[in-house]
Parts: structure tokens; C-alpha cells; sequence
């Protein structure tokens, strides 16, 4: 081995960066493949959630304005979404944690171009999203939420992931910010506020004062909207599922660029 | 006895301090709670047009007890994890061995837990005023409100802190969190019981914290009631007999083994 | 022949929020083939000059040049050639030896099975052959070290940067990194180092630099330090007898320095040879001696003519 003539440098490519990215994937797996129960408490949560608001909440649709009497399959979309939420803020605190303990540099100092360090952890994140969707849609068919249908359920598990990479880029971006597992909580609730305040309750219509006015501009309501098309309807139609995947598409735009801009600027600390 | 009590002041301003300078621990004590308020009031606010729910001037009124009662079970929680921390990282020993009552360690942390209570009971009151709520019974409701919820954290943070004792892992504490939940769906703080669905309202009509629930919410909503109050403090005793005693047996197990 | 630069350093600066100047004003030049070492306390600025030669921390002023390109502009190339060890040995516990160094060769754009290869090669040069398959969780400070090393090394770096490769080490796993050091060096690699131990610095480097808050106030080899310092002093310690007196006698042969718990000081003008007659002279003079030390200038005595301070707070390594 001569430093005379180091390893040829070649460019990092578009296959080398996608090695890296499985590479980074494979990693973050880890935590729930080594530690035991590690991903119980995000998939606890969220069907915790499901079924306290379905059994708290349910008569809710005696309302009129609500097109199904069935509320366990009214919300179940917004469990899966916030199953993905809370998926992307611990992808966010892992990172910080990492960043604390100084495994963030060792990625830093490595040729591994920022992109492909981000893509990284959102790829993973929106993987690890459907773990929670998965058992809920198991507990929810047990408690007799409809069966959306082959598309209804594969566009919702698409969703599910889009706003668990969602989710990421936020986590990321808060923690590269603060640098601090103590920012864990801004991550989580930045999510939980996101999934809550849209259709989450009940229709639009039904909304009343500040969260109706939110829930009208809120780009989730889309996503949660196109996703609870199967579960209410049985059948999914185009017209009510591009705005839930342009919404996705935008929210990733963003906050995708502000992650890369925090990931850019990790050299300023 | 003023020396215990000293003590006892002392360790709970220092889990009250601790509390307040990480955010990790503040953020599920108020402002998770306080966003679910918003949230399901906004959300939710049309249950009032249910036919069979209680009179209101709007879905906040019923809906603050739920939030108090939320944010004391998680400072009750809270406290819990802290001891479980201070067992794992040998703070605790150091307690021990000085020449102050092994009592006075675990009810320093609990008057520290209820310190939080008042606080979060306060907040909520605060809020409340804000966004317009009439507090039927005025200020001496506001004052038994405070004071219900400070118990209610109290005898739930000695349940906690009966298992950190018992497990000395915080992980183990933690991981309480969602049972916290559970206990609140089943009863009636976010929703009444009779409107509830089956089975979970039946649970809830037999859940002590319903009835610490009523208890607190009918100083807003509701008129004085001897019986109602006798009720909450009933469910309040009963929970805190229980949980006094496990903590007591697993300090002492604690202490035995060491 | 010129030698090549492999780390060039101009007026180097690193202003924290707050006015504070950890790095202020470094210039250094480390030669290809060089092993250079960054000697100071804690907060000196050792680690965050580190930190801005591996591109991990912007520089607020001067400019910096690693394997001929710069750190800020040029910072993806910087990568490629530099292999790094930070002072944490920052690990992911969950993961095995040999999935650490693979990932690390994953991220150096080397090819999986060529990864593999290079990753047994150096998991068996640091001795790490038997532990690679265990997770990183169970393994020592000494293994975590060698493993942090092994993993610097995977992509053949022509400048290695180590921040205070052995603190907290027991003396055999912290000879065992200098060896590697050595040998690294031996085949060619230009090794920056940082740290706090005086021996360690006086033992793998060519060259030293001496730095104290956020500025190098020495730098040479480390013989030329110590010699710019001066002479050896003897430390004599009387079984009794004023001394004052011992002090007289030995005024012959050196010039005496301040006493310290009792004793005698005396700087040797003349160098080590002159012990001997010291103790002949003392010995005429029926001074009885009970301890006689002969203490060679360190690079900690250089610290202290430069800045007044020690660098160690009790003499260590």
C-alpha cells in the first residue's frame, strides 16, 4: 500500500451513489433488526390512538355530513399517516443522537456526497413507515374497518411512505439545526400538528373556527383524503387522488431542500 | 420532622428544575397535551350537536378536564422515569446512604410531581380563560380543580414510580406512556361515557379516572354537587391507597435487595 | 528536491459565536511522508484545527490546502484523499467490525467485493481478524481504537488525521497504535496527529507543533525543541546540610535553579557528562546525598518557557 499513488479517485457515479444509499438503509435497519422491541413503541402508538379515538370518538358519525357510519374506517388513514409521522421524527432524533455521539461526522468526512447521505435516511425512513401502516391495517380489518380494494390499499401505503420521507426531511432538518436529541419533542409534534389538523375528525364541513380554516390549506388534507378514498368508498378514482400525491410531491420539494440546506451547512458548526 | 420536611422540599425543587430544563421531559407535560386540545376541540367540536351530550357553551368546555387529567398522568409518568434515572445512574445510592428517611427520597420526587400538577392545572385554567370558557363555579372551582389534578398526578406519579422502584429501568417507565392513553380512552375525559362505543364505554363508566374526570370538569360545566364531589375524591383515594401501598412495598424491596 | 506539501496552513482562523477565537492565526507546512503532531492542553485547538482540515468545520479566515486541494472549495476531494480518526472512536455499537469497515469502503465509492477484501486485510493488520463478526458494543477501548484506525484506512488515504489516537488507552494498546503509526508512515502515508502526551509526540513525530490557545507558539523537530530549551538539570536531594551550601558547591558546574521540596536544583552547563564530578565535588565538600535525578529537558519544559504553564497538569504517559 503506496500514498504515492492513492486508490484511484474516481467520481462518485449515479450506481455509487445508490450502493451508498443501500449501504445507509441496511444501517438504519439495524435498530429494529438488533434491538428488540425497538419498533414497538411506533407501532404501539399509533393503534393506541386508532382504536382510544374510534372508541371514544365513534359515534361521531351519527353526524350528518359524515358519509360512512363505520369511524374505525373513517380514521384509520390518519393513524397510518401518523404512524409515518412518527416514523420520520425518530428518524430525525436517531440522527441527532448520532450527531451527538459523533457518528454524523464519520458520514460527513467521507466522499459520500450530501445528497446521497440524506437520501439515505429518507429512504429508510419511508421503508420503515409501512411497519406501523402494516399492523394497523391488521388490527383494523379485525375491528371491521373496510378492505379498500388492491388499489385503494397500495395507493395508501404509497402515501404512507411519501409522508414517511416527508416526515424525515423535517426530522433531519431539526436536528441538524439543533444538534440535540433534547429537540426530539419539536420533531414529533411538528408531525402530530401536521396529521391532526386536517380531515382527521371528521369532513371538512364538520370543522369548526381556526381548524376548518387550517385543514382547508393544510397540503396533507389531500394526501389524507386520497388515501381514505378505499377505505370508505371501496374504489379509488383519479380525480381524488392526484391532489394527495401533487400535495406529497410539493411538501417533499420543500422540505426535502431545506434538509439539503441543512445538510450543506453541517460545516458552519 | 421540619428536618423530613426540608427534605422532602428540597428533592422536590430539584425534580421540578430538572423538569423544567429539558425539553424532552416539559414537551409531553404541557404541550402535547395542549396541542391534542386543540386539535380534537377544532376537530371534534361538532360532538356537542350529538344528541344526549351534556350542555355546553362549546366542545372546550368539556374537553379541558380531559387535557389537565392528560398532562397530570404524564407528569405522574415523568417523575417516575426521573427516579428510574436516578436508580440507574446511582443518584439514588447516594440518597440512601445519607441519614435521611428512605420515605423522604421517593415523596420528594412526588411532591415535586405535584408541583407539576398545580402547574399544568394552572395553564390549562389559563387557557381556558383565553379562549373564553365560563368557569360556572368560579374561582373556588378553579381552586378544586387545581387541587384535583395535583392529586391525580400525585397518586399516579407513586404508581410510576411503584414500578421504577420495582424494575429500576427507566425504558421500562417509559414505555408506560401508552398504557397513560389507554387508561384516558377508557374513560370519560375526552368524550362522555354514554356516547361512547362499546365495550369501551362500559369500561369507562366503571374507570376511577371517569369519575376524577366529572369531578374536575363539573367546575366548569356543571353545578356544585356534594355527591359528585365525594365521587372524585373517592377514585382519588382508591387509586392513591393502591398506589402508596405498591410504592411502599417496592421501596422497601428496593432497599432490601439492594 | 522540493518536498511536496501534503497540508499547507495559511493564517488559519475559527471564531465561535460569542467572540471566541479557538483557532487564531495558524500557519503550518506538512511535507509528504511527514508525521506531524499538534501538541497541547485541552482547549487549545488542537481538535478544532482538525476539524477544518477535514473539511467537517469552515474555516473563518486563512486558507488550508489537503493533498494539494482546498478544504473549503475543493472539499469533496479533500475526502477522497484524507482517512480520518476523531477523538470519539465514534462507532455505531449495533453494527459488527466488519460491517463498519465496509460500509466505510461503501461510502468511498470502493465496489462491494473489492470492499470485502480490503476490509479483511485491515481488520487482520490491526488485529481485529477474530472480533470482526462481534458487534462493535462489545468490544474494548483498545479494539474500538484499532477498528476506528482499520476503517481510516480502507480507501488508502495519502493524509491520515488522528485526533488523540490513544487517550484513555492502557499502555500496551497505546504502544500498539504507535506501531501501527510507525508502520503506516514507513509505507508512505503522511500522518497529521493531535495530542496531549508528551511522550507520544516526542516518540512517532518528525515534526511538532506546540499550540496554546489557538495559536502555535513552537514548532521543530523534537530534539531541536528540547535543545532550544537547554541543558538537563540534576535534581539532588541532601540527607541534611543546608542547601544553600550544596548549592555553592555545585555552582562549578552549572547554574542552580529555584529548589523544590527540598532540592537542590542545578542546571548542567557542561550536559550529562559533568554528574560525576558533581557528586565527587558534594562528596569533598561532605554533603552526603540521599537522591540524585537527572531530568532531560521535555517538550512539556518548552511549553512552560513559551506560555508559563505545564502542559500536563502531573507528568503522565
Amino acid at each position: 500500500m503506496t500514498a504515492a499513488s492513492p486508490a484511484a479517485v474516481r467520481p462518485i457515479g449515479f450506481r455509487g451513489g445508490l450502493g451508498m444509499v443501500r449501504a445507509l438503509v441496511r444501517r438504519s435497519a439495524n435498530e429494529i433488526l438488533r434491538v428488540p422491541g425497538a419498533a414497538i413503541p411506533g407501532v404501539l402508538a399509533p393503534t393506541i390512538f386508532f382504536l382510544g379515538l374510534n372508541a371514544a370518538f365513534g359515534n361521531l358519525t351519527q353526524l350528518s355530513g359524515f358519509t360512512t357510519d363505520e369511524y374505525q374506517s373513517f380514521i384509520i388513514p390518519i393513524s397510518m399517516l401518523q404512524g409515518a409521522g412518527f416514523t420520520g421524527a425518530a428518524t430525525g432524533v436517531n440522527l441527532a443522537r448520532d450527531i451527538e455521539q459523533g457518528w454524523f461526522d464519520r458520514l460527513l468526512a467521507s466522499p459520500a456526497p450530501r445528497p446521497v447521505l440524506l437520501a439515505g435516511m429518507v429512504v429508510s425512513a419511508s421503508l420503515r413507515a409501512l411497519i406501523p401502516a402494516t399492523f394497523l391495517l391488521g388490527v383494523g380489518f379485525l375491528i371491521g374497518v373496510n378492505w379498500p380494494g388492491a388499489a385503494g390499499l397500495l395507493l395508501a401505503l404509497v402515501l404512507v411512505m411519501g409522508t414517511g420521507a416527508i416526515a424525515a426531511c423535517w426530522g433531519v432538518m431539526i436536528a441538524l439545526r439543533f444538534r440535540s436529541q433534547a429537540a426530539a419533542p419539536l420533531m414529533q409534534s411538528g408531525m402530530f400538528v401536521l396529521v391532526l389538523t386536517t380531515t382527521a375528525y371528521a369532513p371538512l364541513e364538520l370543522l369548526q373556527g381556526w381548524l376548518a380554516e387550517i385543514a382547508r390549506i393544510n397540503p396533507l388534507t389531500q394526501v389524507v383524503e386520497a388515501a381514505r378514498q378505499g377505505f370508505i368508498e371501496g374504489a379509488v378514482v383519479w380525480s381524488e387522488t392526484w391532489p394527495g400525491l401533487l400535495a406529497l410531491a410539493g411538501m417533499l420539494s420543500v422540505l426535502g431542500a431545506l434538509a439539503l440546506r441543512g445538510m450543506h451547512h453541517t460545516s458552519d458548526h | 420532622m421540619a428536618d423530613a420536611l426540608r427534605v422532602v422540599a428540597a428533592l422536590g425543587r430539584r425534580s421540578v428544575r430538572q423538569t423544567f430544563r429539558r425539553p424532552q421531559l416539559v414537551a409531553p407535560i404541557l404541550i402535547f397535551p395542549t396541542l391534542l386540545l386543540a386539535v380534537q376541540t377544532g376537530g371534534a367540536a361538532s360532538a356537542v350537536d350529538l344528541p344526549g351530550f351534556p350542555a355546553v357553551n362549546g366542545f372546550l368546555d368539556f374537553m379541558l378536564a380531559g387535557a389537565m387529567l392528560q398532562a397530570a398522568l404524564l407528569a405522574g409518568n415523568t417523575g417516575g422515569i426521573a427516579l428510574a434515572v436516578d436508580l440507574e445512574m446511582g443518584f439514588a445510592d447516594r440518597l440512601f446512604a445519607s441519614p435521611i428517611s428512605r420515605y423522604a427520597i421517593v415523596l420528594g420526587r412526588l411532591a415535586g410531581t405535584a408541583t407539576l400538577g398545580v402547574a399544568t392545572a394552572i395553564w390549562f385554567i389559563a387557557i381556558g380563560l383565553i379562549f373564553g370558557v365560563e368557569f360556572e363555579q368560579g374561582v373556588v372551582g378553579m381552586l378544586t380543580m387545581v387541587i384535583f389534578v395535583s392529586l391525580c398526578a400525585l397518586v399516579f406519579g407513586a404508581l410510576s414510580s411503584a414500578i421504577a422502584l420495582y424494575t429500576g429501568q427507566a425504558s421500562v417507565v417509559q414505555g408506560l406512556f401508552p398504557l397513560v392513553f389507554v387508561i384516558l380512552f377508557l374513560s370519560s375525559a375526552f368524550f362522555p361515557a354514554e356516547l361512547m362505543l362499546e365495550p369501551a364505554a362500559s369500561i369507562a363508566e366503571y374507570n376511577p379516572l371517569s369519575f376524577i374526570a366529572t369531578g374536575v370538569r363539573d367546575q366548569v360545566i356543571g353545578g356544585l354537587d356534594a355527591a359528585v364531589l365525594a365521587e372524585t375524591l373517592g377514585a382519588i383515594a382508591l387509586v392513591g391507597a393502591i398506589s402508596f401501598a405498591l410504592s411502599a412495598v417496592a421501596l422497601r424491596r428496593r432497599l432490601r435487595i439492594g | 528536491m522540493p518536498a511536496v506539501s501534503a497540508i499547507e496552513v495559511t493564517g488559519l482562523e475559527r471564531e465561535f459565536p460569542g467572540g471566541i477565537r479557538a483557532v487564531d492565526g495558524v500557519d503550518l507546512e506538512v511535507a509528504e511522508g511527514e508525521i506531524y503532531a499538534f501538541l497541547g492542553p485541552n482547549g487549545a485547538g488542537k481538535t478544532t484545527t482538525v476539524r477544518m482540515l477535514t473539511t467537517l468545520l469552515r474555516p473563518t479566515g486563512g486558507s488550508a490546502r489537503v493533498a494539494g486541494h482546498d478544504v473549503v472549495s475543493e472539499a469533496g476531494q479533500v475526502r477522497r484523499a484524507i482517512g480520518v480518526a476523531l477523538q470519539e472512536a465514534a462507532l455505531d455499537p449495533l453494527m459488527t467490525g466488519r460491517e463498519l469497515i465496509e460500509l466505510q469502503a461503501t461510502l468511498h465509492g470502493i465496489p462491494r467485493a473489492e470492499a470485502g477484501r480490503r476490509g479483511e486485510a485491515l481488520l487482520d493488520r490491526v488485529g481485529l481478524s477474530e472480533a470482526a463478526g462481534r458487534r462493535v458494543g462489545g468490544y474494548s477501548g483498545g479494539m474500538r481504537r484499532r477498528l476506528d484506525l482499520a476503517s481510516a484506512l480502507v480507501h488508502e488515504p495519502r493524509v491520515l488525521f488522528l485526533d488523540e489516537p490513544t487517550t484513555g488507552l492502557d499502555p500496551v494498546s497505546r504502544k500498539g497504535i504507535w506501531e501501527e503509526v510507525s508502520a503506516l508512515n514507513r509505507e508512505g502515508t503522511t500522518v497529521f496527529l493531535t495530542t496531549q502526551y508528551l511522550e507520544e509526540a516526542d516518540q512517532l513525530a518528525n515534526r511538532v507543533g506546540i499550540i496554546a490557545r489557538g495559536g502555535i507558539v513552537a514548532e521543530g523537530t523534537p530534539a531541536s525543541l528540547k535543545a532550544e530549551i537547554g541543558n538537563p538539570h540534576l535534581e539532588i536531594g541532601l540527607v541534611d546540610g543546608s542547601p544553600e551550601t550544596a548549592a555553592q558547591v555545585c555552582r562549578a558546574f552549572g547554574r542552580p535553579l529555584p529548589e523544590r521540596d527540598g532540592k537542590v536544583l542545578l542546571e548542567l552547563e557542561g550536559g550529562a557528562g559533568d554528574v560525576a564530578q558533581v557528586v565527587r565535588a558534594l562528596d569533598e565538600a561532605g554533603i552526603l546525598v540521599e537522591s540524585l535525578e537527572l531530568v532531560e529537558p521535555t517538550l512539556d519544559d518548552v511549553f512552560v518557557a513559551k506560555t508559563g504553564e505545564h502542559i500536563e497538569e502531573e507528568a503522565s504517559g
